[in-house]
């Protein structure tokens, strides 16, 4: 592992280094968790980490309201996350996604942008932004700005549709629907050990439901059963107008069926297909029943 | 020694003697030394578990800037080690294993070794390798390891046990039930913190080689490493820096220890080896893997009345210390619960795997699991609560067992009593066949040798205690410390008996120019051995110390107390300061030192070739009952609960017991639900924390210790051995207390989640199947 380091200390700095670095091999490095071990293995020449943790941007670092929207800068670590009120709130999803993250260590550097950009099959943070429907505001090298939803981000296995020159600023999350009276939100993640697991099924879920008891918005993701992390859109669109408190078990069942029919697990080390599938579907049916123990 | 009413320091938790420089990072492992012109060493290990190897090309590595020295097999002049000596440091013709070493570079830093291990050409002709140890014993099959000593019938056997007591045949007619099963175990690892470290200096003027090691056996790693380097072993020097977890994985001596070596005697510069994580996955030992066959019975009272045991164990390509468990896993099967009758037969099978070594229980943990499990399913064909049946066949004190075994002091029915009582066991836990959730419960025994375990010459551990002009105290005591608190617990044995004050007494203990001999550490014999060795040690110097304050004090008394830094004449209400007698005897006529050494040997016994003898100077007992939620949808076990009673003889240190009680459950958790090496054709698949499941601190339960104390005459203030135990039951009860919540049998560790949902879904035969 040997490579140069360039340290920006601003937005400006960092759009102004990778204009300087846009024809040369460089990586972004954020709070590294992943891009070391990647580095570890892979000795290229050359290479620079343009090393943005350094980047002293209140937006950029922190998750702020902005008209009823929460936007979130994509340096960000998992920590921050865990102790936003306004997450924990309204999006109990991206809560406990965070919260699971590795280690109370790891969570300290670990970035939401660095779990976005790895575009890891099983990330755990992704998940829950694909189910909030998150949206990526991403900057390139001449300071130009556009966005996409991160529904259309990810291109392929740990591809996305960022190009070369460009970085992610930061991500902004609708408010909740003005008639949702309460809302059911939750992440699964499915493992072995209880903190530094990789997760071998993760399961986010966003449900909103509007004083009758109407289910009004649905947002559902899952993780590591498939090459990238999947939205649940047949399973989210059979919700809507239901009522949450008299779903039939034929209902339950299908709505499950609905969300494993986007899953295409391989066998490996970690589980088999099988495994993967059946607990995707249990763990899914688990977010509907009522007597959900624990 | 002190009277047991009136200890001071011993039974109190005084923390850790190292735990401050550990804490604090300043503790000095091996991986933290650095000598001067020190070089760094790699090793070239083989692509194929299983190949010839037609050509060496180690001309462009040499080439490399900062390169000093390759070797390869031809290079040197050495003999095989192991200890049947059918392992070659360094492999010529073929390699027969994933972690065999084909070459070593010594080079100026890290990253140019690392670089010229990539410049060695190696040419092999790859074989099918063999990595079932009964495709192995199939006599097509070719011999594996060629320095196998061919003592057995089978070419690829290395090592086989026989045991046996009583009348089978008669039992078996004696019983109302049988139960046969096959239950296999997996390849776990110890996984220190430390990775795998050695420093050699070699001094070309004197001949004298120095090596900074981690081994748990220093004076045998003495020995081992002159033999293999055709030296003298008094011109090694063995100093253990600070250690970072054994847990027996330091017993033998590795091929990379006399590599490392081998560099600096070429080399004559000191040149260290550091395993990086992966490598330590792949080249240290790993617990033994076994397919153990066993059928019981129990009579119609529940009595057990034979227990019939085969066990193929996979050896690997080459022989450790880990080929004996059998010693103990024979006594788990001879002697834990009473038993009338037992058949053993353990076979130590070759194979194209990586060779196993040892692991704290030694061969414990994987008969236990068998036992406990066969006691459930004998309970539950009888009709009988599994704590019944355990009450009922307890082993007890003064009971003499069909190997020899002499149990003077026995807490084995209290154990059980109290985790039964405790955990309530016998509260009728109706399951509901519906519900996400479901809970269980399982009971599990241990038995262990408790007092040192004879199975070398000597068991024995050498001590010399001295206290200076001023009053400290240094004891310098063969036996070491490998972060089990074996520092601390001399130092309290000193301080209560000596009446100084702990941070007046100085362990030495990590030199063999220096400190007296002792076997090593293991067998959890250390407070046993090493504090029975101390209370010697002082005894003896006691008769000095006495003799010179009864003429100081002018007293009519011989016998005096050590309070507070002073010798007491109780009877006379006279005292004088513990360094002036020290003074007064050094600088007064007839000037003598104070000073003793002393000699401890366990009044164990070897035992005969049937295995039969009082192995060791006393017995350790533990029972475990564990508590689970099993969650259907997952297949998570979740442990609620786990209740411990362990024979612990005396609580010499309360912390230091805590400590050991908690890791060795987690490592115990660990072993039952989630930690498994796996292999695919000889290749390790999971080499790192990633994906080998070792537990951590989030994963501990509430655990509920509970200290059975029976005092055993043998031990120090009646102290037995302590540390391996509560590892050895727990997988046991975890496995019962599953089975217990699903009704369904396990027949193999570790209980994935993903085993356990395909057993419950079978069981089910769910309709959404994938
Ligand atoms: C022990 C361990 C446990 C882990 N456990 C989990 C877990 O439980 N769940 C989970 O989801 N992940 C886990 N991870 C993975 C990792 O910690 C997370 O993905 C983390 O969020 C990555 O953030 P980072 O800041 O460290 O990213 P970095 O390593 O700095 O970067 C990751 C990638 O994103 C790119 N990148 C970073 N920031 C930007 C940006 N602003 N714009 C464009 N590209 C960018 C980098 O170039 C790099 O390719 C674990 C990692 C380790 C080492």
């Amino acid at each position: 592992m040997n490579f140069n380091i360039e340290i920006p200390h601003s937005i400006d700095e960092l759009v102004l280094t990778l204009n300087k670095f846009k024809n040369k091999n460089y990586r972004i490095g954020a709070g590294c968790t992943d891009l070391l071990m990647e580095l570890k293995n892979n000795s290229a020449s050359n290479l620079t980490i343009i090393n943005i943790s350094q980047v002293d941007d209140f937006n950029f670092n922190n998750v702020k309201l902005s008209n009823g929207n929460v936007d979130i800068g994509a340096n960000t670590t998992a920590f921050k996350i865990c102790e936003n009120e306004n997450i924990l709130e309204n999006y109990k999803t991206l809560h406990e996604a965070a919260l699971n993250l590795a280690s109370a260590q790891i969570r300290q550097v670990a970035t939401i942008g660095g779990n976005i950009c790895t575009a890891s099959p099983s990330g755990d943070l992704i998940c829950a932004l694909m189910a909030l429907k998150a949206q990526l505001y991403i900057k390139n090298s001449l300071g130009e700005n556009r966005e996409i939803s991160i529904l259309d981000f990810y291109k392929g296995v740990r591809k996305t549709d960022l190009k070369h020159g460009e970085f992610l600023s930061h991500l902004s999350l609708n408010s909740n629907n003005k008639n949702a009276f309460k809302t059911k939100s939750g992440f699964i993640k499915i493992g072995t050990r209880k903190s530094m697991e990789c997760s071998v099924v993760s399961l986010a879920y966003h449900i909103q439901i509007d004083k009758k008891g109407n289910i009004i918005e649905t947002g559902l993701a899952f993780g590591a059963s498939a090459p990238i992390v999947k939205y649940a859109t047949r399973a989210c669109d059979f919700l809507i107008g239901k009522k949450i408190d008299s779903l039939s078990k034929t209902e339950i069942d299908t709505f499950a069926k609905l969300v494993v029919e986007y899953a295409s697990p391989i066998d490996d080390i970690r589980a088999t297909a099988w495994y993967r599938k059946q607990v995707l579907f249990n763990i899914s049916k688990s977010i509907l029943e009522k007597n959900i123990e624990k | 020694m002190g009277e047991l009413n009136k200890l001071k320091v011993i039974g109190t938790p005084v923390p850790k003697h190292d735990g401050k420089i550990r804490a604090s990072g300043k503790a000095v492992y091996g991986h933290d030394i650095k000598l001067k012109d020190m070089l760094y060493g790699a090793i070239l290990r083989t692509e194929h578990p299983c190949a010839t190897i037609e050509k060496i090309d180690i001309s462009k590595a040499l080439k490399l800037k900062g390169v000093e020295c390759i070797i390869t097999a031809k290079d040197i002049d050495v003999n095989n080690i192991g200890y049947k000596r059918d392992h070659p440091i360094l492999k010529s013709n073929e390699v027969n294993c994933e972690r065999d070493e084909i070459a070593a570079v010594a080079a100026q830093t890290k990253e140019i070794a690392i670089k010229a291990l990539q410049l060695i050409k190696v040419k092999y002709k790859v074989k099918k390798g063999i990595f079932d140890p009964f495709e192995a014993l199939d006599l097509n099959s070719p011999k594996i390891n060629s320095f196998n000593s061919g003592k057995f019938d089978n070419k690829n056997i290395a090592e086989v046990f026989k045991y046996s007591h009583g009348n089978i045949e008669e039992e078996k007619s004696k019983s109302k039930v049988h139960i046969k099963r096959r239950f296999t175990l997996p390849r776990v690892t110890h996984a220190c913190l430390g990775t795998s470290n050695i420093s050699a200096q070699y001094d070309k003027i004197s001949g004298k080689l120095l090596l900074y090691s981690s081994t748990q056996v220093p004076f045998l790693y003495q020995r081992d490493m002159a033999h293999a380097l055709k030296m003298n072993p008094s011109d090694i020097r063995v100093i253990q820096p600070v250690i970072g977890g054994g847990f027996g994985s330091k017993l033998d001596m590795y091929p990379f220890e006399p590599i490392c070596a081998l560099l600096s005697i070429k080399t004559g510069k000191p040149v260290q080896i550091i395993y990086s994580r992966k490598e330590e996955f792949l080249a240290s030992p790993t617990r033994q893997p076994m397919i153990i066959d066993i059928s019981c019975g129990a009579d119609k009272n529940g009595s057990f009345t034979y227990r019939d045991i085969k066990i193929i164990k996979d050896n690997g390509a080459y022989t450790s210390w880990g080929a004996t468990t059998p010693f103990v896993i024979m006594q788990a099967f001879s002697s834990l619960y009473k038993v009338a009758a037992c058949n053993f037969e353990a076979t130590a099978v070759y194979t194209n795997n990586v060779f196993a070594g040892s692991f704290r229980g030694y061969g414990n943990p994987q008969a236990t699991f068998a036992l406990e499990r066969m006691i459930d399913l004998l309970a539950d064909e009888l009709k009988m609560s599994k704590s019944e049946i355990r009450l009922k066949n307890a082993n007890f004190k003064g009971e003499i067992t069909g190997q020899g075994l002499h149990y003077d002091t026995c807490g084995h029915k209290e154990c059980l009593e109290t985790v039964i009582n405790k955990s309530n066991f016998n509260k009728s836990t109706k399951k509901s066949k519906e519900g996400r959730y479901k809970k269980g419960i399982g009971l599990a025994s241990m038995l262990h040798v408790g007092g040192g375990a004879k199975i070398y010459r000597s068991d024995g551990c050498g001590t010399t205690v001295k206290i200076d002009p001023y009053g400290y105290c240094t004891v310098i005591s063969g036996s070491n410390e490998i972060g089990q608190g074996s520092e601390t617990v001399l130092a309290m044995i000193a301080s209560e008996e000596l009446g100084i004050s702990l941070e007046k007494i100085k362990i030495i203990n990590t030199d063999t120019d220096i400190k007296p001999w002792d076997v090593g550490v293991h067998a959890s014999r250390t407070s046993f051995v090493a504090g029975n060795s101390l209370l010697g040690a002082i005894n003896l110097l006691k008769i000095k110390l006495n003799k010179k304050a009864k003429e100081l004090l002018d007293s009519k008394n011989d016998d005096f107390n050590y309070e507070n830094g002073c010798i007491i004449d109780n009877t006379e209400d006279k005292s004088i300061n513990l360094d002036k007698v020290v003074r007064e005897m050094h600088f007064s006529e007839p000037n003598e030192l104070a000073i003793a050494s002393y000699f401890y040997e366990p009044s164990s016994q070897f035992q005969d070739k049937e295995f039969k003898g009082n192995v060791s100077g006393s017995y350790a007992f533990a029972s475990q009952a564990i508590e689970v939620e099993v969650d259907t949808y997952t297949g998570n076990v979740n442990i609620l609960n786990v209740y411990v009673a362990q024979d612990v003889g005396k609580v010499l240190n309360p912390l230091l017991l805590d400590g050991q009680i908690h890791g060795g459950i987690l490592q115990g958790i660990g072993y039952a639900v989630s930690e498994e090496m796996i292999y695919k054709n000889g290749i390790l698949q999971n080499p790192n924390f990633h994906n080998y499941k070792l537990l951590t601190a989030s994963d501990i339960p509430q655990i509920h210790f509970f200290p059975i104390e029976t005092n055993d005459k043998q031990g120090p203030y009646g102290a037995k051995g302590v540390g391996e135990a509560p590892l050895i039951p727990t997988a046991a009860a975890i496995a019962n207390a599953v089975c217990d919540a699903l009704e369904v049998e396990f027949l193999e560790l570790p209980l994935t989640p993903e085993r356990v949902l395909k057993a419950f879904n079978n069981k089910k035969k769910l309709i959404h199947e994938f």
